[in-house]
């Protein structure tokens, strides 16, 4: 053993990448959800495409879907993972250069792509529709992000990998898997190509993708970020080590599964629907199993909380979390998906997940995470709970709205009447969606506003300071992990 | 009184004991048979509107049965958010007393039996613009009165509040999916499925 | 050796977390994705499905550009009612010359799969140019400028035919030559309304 050199004992943590990557995440929340909103207005007032084509709600609702998944949530996990994995294995990233490399490189990616979008640039599948030029570089980009981050782990001066550090790799991992099997396409010119896939089977694999986009990058990832930050704000050790090993394994294997769910009654297999609605129905456990866990962390925390307002946000997002969680395998079976399927009711899902799941922790970690990282207190902290209340009001008109929209649709559209025709024309019943667009519209704004005033709080908190130097704890190499489920 | 200062009132329910039968039979059951009543009185003098296309006009028989499915299903969340907060209630260091849970519901659910008039003219989007705001003032008084009315800490009040909305949201989903389920197996609306 | 015990390894060597998450990862994929890309009941095209000709094809890479399956799907259920509304219920052997599939997965607007042929190309254009002219409570933009434009700015229609070719779409090489003979003078709108006419007309039997 003695011929294993480990490295020099690192001075301080590279947090200036960590800042940058929280800076970005929060301007690409603020381009994505103002395209939303602005998105969710065209559907009330549809002259506001104003017969621009970069403005019509195809192309916009595509940048906006980009924009806060590739832009803000990409760009969020990146940061938490960089700030998390350097203080669970107690040593300055694996090289910097690199991790700045990737800061840059991926805004770039997000910029052409959003750009490329608004030119009518257009793979055509859901989620992934940057073309293959973009693609490539995504790989590139991907892999380096991959080096640093598993490099930053096999340098670790603790024995143990903690917790987070599996969901950041499994994230990492599984959306390099994704994405690569996805996109294969043969070029024609720079901003046109054809799947590798045709018709069905390309469904298949694109829900395969899809679907795990959310599994691994919205939810795996933000577990990542939560097992790290809560335990951290309640000064607890995670609540039972032995659920979160169990959930995560479990987690892993069943997620992968459940994609065809969103191919319900369509020209795929039988077999492949039915085998995706049980493994959508088994998921709910581990995905409950870690909610439970983060939720019970906080909650043996006997001794006084931290007076912090990103903890509030860390657990109401837990709330969403465990909504958006029982919510999706509940639209999974078949019956409840004949009515859900195709409406506004999937646009609810998907928000309470982003919004009241994805963007509250991310928020409530930039909370906690900001002021540590400019060694400053956060600028307000009324501001901060007004932002609370305008997020939750925000989540609950959006879902509330998308709910009553959803059935009516499910319902009117399925309806029959006396004599056994279908009872109402599609054209009527989209004029009485028109009042639950209004509401959505309204609660998108509100959640919009919050966002805004985040921004202004962290960006007087970080005004005109720097990141502070913050060094490692001198353990001897390899030491043994603090405790379990201690990050 | 409790919708113009919240906070007082508050205090005074945490310091005064009830019995937890006494505020089942004398406020919750008159409480909860407000919507079920208003929406008997709205679908059979106006019908379902569902948006701009024509009412839904039910048997009053048919009516009469979701109503009373109604207000079980109002019952039921009653009480089962009570028995789940004084389950969590050892938890978050809460009080165990019965009585005090089924308080702290009555006045958090008051916004929303307030908002349910809107039943009387069962417009899907009208009552939703007024039940959303009454439902988000609901959740306003719940992490308000939470932590003083079961004494605890408002942090682990904070805690058991979300805790709480965790809860009443899966069981307002699983009520949907139900609903939906039924309708699929045509019980309720003709579906051509 | 517990379940703990083991899983201890796992937590103290990299190379085994990643190789972990990859194996368990991989299991769904392969069992459930793998094979129904091989499941030739899924890539048989239905009797008399043709590849998309020259203009069709410039139509649907169109309808992709602007992101149309966001807001239509194509894809009927077999469910009565939407038999009822839409026509019949679509079939794998229909999609088997799409690339990408366009089923989407949201209906703002109704489900396209079984448009063609419903409406005159006069209607299409119409509404094209001004949606709530012909239905009013549309909520669609309007696409005046794809009549303003000429299909196929670029000129890659032959390239873009080749490629489909390399994967297999019966092209012949005479269809490939004639192709921008066939785009010469026509606008996207042109291309677009070529596309819709199309879809869902080559039905299985007895559909």
């Amino acid at each position: 053993m003695a011929a294993i050199k480990w490295p020099a004992a690192p001075t301080t943590y590279e947090d200036d990448v960590v800042l940058a990557f929280t800076i970005a995440a929060v301007l690409w929340s603020l381009i994505g959800m103002a395209a939303g909103v602005y998105a969710a207005a065209e559907l009330v007032w549809p002259a506001l495409n104003l017969d621009f084509a970069p403005l019509t709600f195809g192309r916009l609702r595509t940048v906006h879907t980009n924009a806060v998944l590739f832009g803000f949530a990409v760009s969020a996990l990146m940061g938490t993972s960089f700030y998390t994995v350097q203080r669970t294995c107690h040593i300055r990233i694996f090289a910097p250069n690199l991790a700045w490399t990737v800061f840059f490189a991926w805004q770039l990616i997000v910029i052409a792509g959003a750009v490329s979008l608004f030119m009518g640039a257009n793979a055509g599948k859901e989620y992934a529709e940057l073309e293959w030029p973009i693609d490539i570089a995504i790989t590139v980009v991907w892999v380096i992000y991959g080096v640093v981050f598993f490099g930053t782990i096999a340098i670790r001066r603790i024995e143990q990998i903690y917790i987070s550090n599996w969901f950041f790799g499994a994230f990492i991992l599984v959306v390099a898997m994704l994405h690569i099997v996805n996109s294969l396409a043969i070029p024609v010119s720079a901003f046109k190509s054809y799947s590798l896939y045709a018709g069905a089977q390309d469904a298949i694999v694109q829900w395969w993708y899809g679907h795990n986009a959310v599994g691994f990058l919205l939810t795996g990832g933000f577990l990542g970020m939560m097992y790290y930050f809560l335990p951290k704000q309640s000064e607890r050790p995670i609540w039972s080590y032995r659920l979160s090993v169990l959930s995560f394994w479990a987690f892993a294997y069943s997620y992968i599964w459940a994609g065809p769910h969103h191919l319900h009654f369509s020209a795929i297999p039988e077999w492949v629907q039915t085998l995706a609605m049980v493994m959508s129905l088994i998921l709910l456990a581990p995905s409950w199993a870690t909610m439970i866990n983060g939720i019970m962390t906080v909650s043996t925390a006997r001794q006084k909380l931290r007076e912090d307002p990103g903890l509030k946000l860390i657990v109401l997002s837990l709330a969403f979390y465990g909504l958006a969680m029982f919510e999706g395998p509940m639209m999974a079976i078949r019956s409840v998906n004949i009515i859900s399927h195709f409406t506004e009711w999937t646009i609810g899902h998907v928000h309470s997940g982003a919004l009241g799941w994805n963007a509250l922790i991310t928020f409530g970690c930039f909370y906690f995470m900001v002021p540590r990282l400019v060694g400053q207190p956060l600028w307000s902290v009324r501001l901060a709970n007004i932002h609370f209340w305008l997020a939750l009001a925000g989540v609950m008109l959006y879902v509330l709205s998308m709910w009553g929209a959803g059935i009516t649709q499910g319902v009117l559209w399925l309806s029959l009447d006396e004599l056994g025709q279908v009872r109402y024309g599609f054209n009527e019943i989209l004029a009485a969606l028109q009042p639950y667009y209004l509401l959505r519209l309204l609660g998108g704004s509100a959640f919009f506003v919050g966002a805004i005033l985040m921004s202004i709080n962290l960006f007087m908190t970080i005004s005109g300071q720097r990141t502070v130097t913050v060094a490692p704890p001198t353990t001897s190499m390899r030491s043994p992990a603090p405790a379990a489920g201690t990050p | 009184m409790v919708l113009i200062r919240p906070q007082a009132s508050f205090v005074a329910l945490s310091e005064a004991h009830f019995s937890a039968l006494h505020v089942f039979v004398r406020l919750a059951l008159w409480l909860g048979m407000m919507p079920p009543l208003c929406a008997y009185v709205g679908m059979t003098k106006h019908g379902w509107q569902l948006g701009t296309v024509e009412p839904l006009m039910l048997p009053k028989v048919t009516i009469g049965v979701i109503c009373a499915l109604y207000f079980f299903a109002l019952l039921f969340g009653f009480i089962s958010a009570a028995i789940i907060g004084r389950w969590m209630a050892g938890t978050y260091g809460a009080t165990r007393d019965l009585g005090a849970h089924f308080a702290l519901l009555v006045v958090v659910g008051a916004p929303l039996v307030l908002g349910s008039l809107m039943h009387l003219y069962p417009d899907v989007f009208l009552n939703l613009l007024v039940l959303v705001p009454c439902l988000i003032w609901s959740m306003f008084l719940l992490y308000r009165g939470l932590p003083i009315v079961l004494q605890t800490t408002p942090e682990q009040g904070m805690l058991m509040a979300s805790s709480m909305i965790g809860y009443l949201f899966v069981a307002f989903v699983s009520l949907l999916g139900i609903s939906v389920c039924l309708w699929v197996y045509g019980i309720g609306p003709r579906l051509g499925v | 050796m517990n379940l703990m015990d083991w899983h201890r390894r796992i937590e103290r060597h990299t190379g085994l977390l990643v190789f972990g998450i990859i194996a368990v990862t991989s299991v769904g994929g392969l069992v459930q994705i793998v094979p129904s890309l091989f499941q030739t009941s899924l890539s048989t095209p239905v009797a008399g499905l043709e590849p998309y000709p020259p203009l069709a094809l410039e139509g649907r890479d169109i309808y992709i550009r602007e992101s149309c399956s966001v807001c239509h799907s194509q894809q009927v259920r077999p469910l009565l009612a939407e038999v009822m509304r839409y026509g019949a219920t679509s079939k794998a052997g229909e999609f088997v010359y799409d690339r990408p599939f366009l089923w989407g997965s949201k209906r703002t607007g109704p489900d396209l799969h079984r448009i063609g042929g419903k409406y005159s190309d006069a209607w299409h254009r119409l509404h094209f140019m001004d949606p709530r002219a012909v239905v009013p409570s549309s909520i669609m933009p309007a696409y005046r400028w794809l009549a303003e434009r000429d299909a196929d700015t670029g000129g890659s229609i032959q390239n873009r035919m080749r490629a489909l070719q390399l994967l297999g779409h019966p092209y012949t090489d005479r269809d490939i030559y004639f192709a921008p003979q066939r785009l010469a003078g026509k606008s996207e709108l042109d291309a677009l309304i070529a596309y819709l006419q199309m879809l869902g007309v080559s039905r299985p039997e007895g559909g």
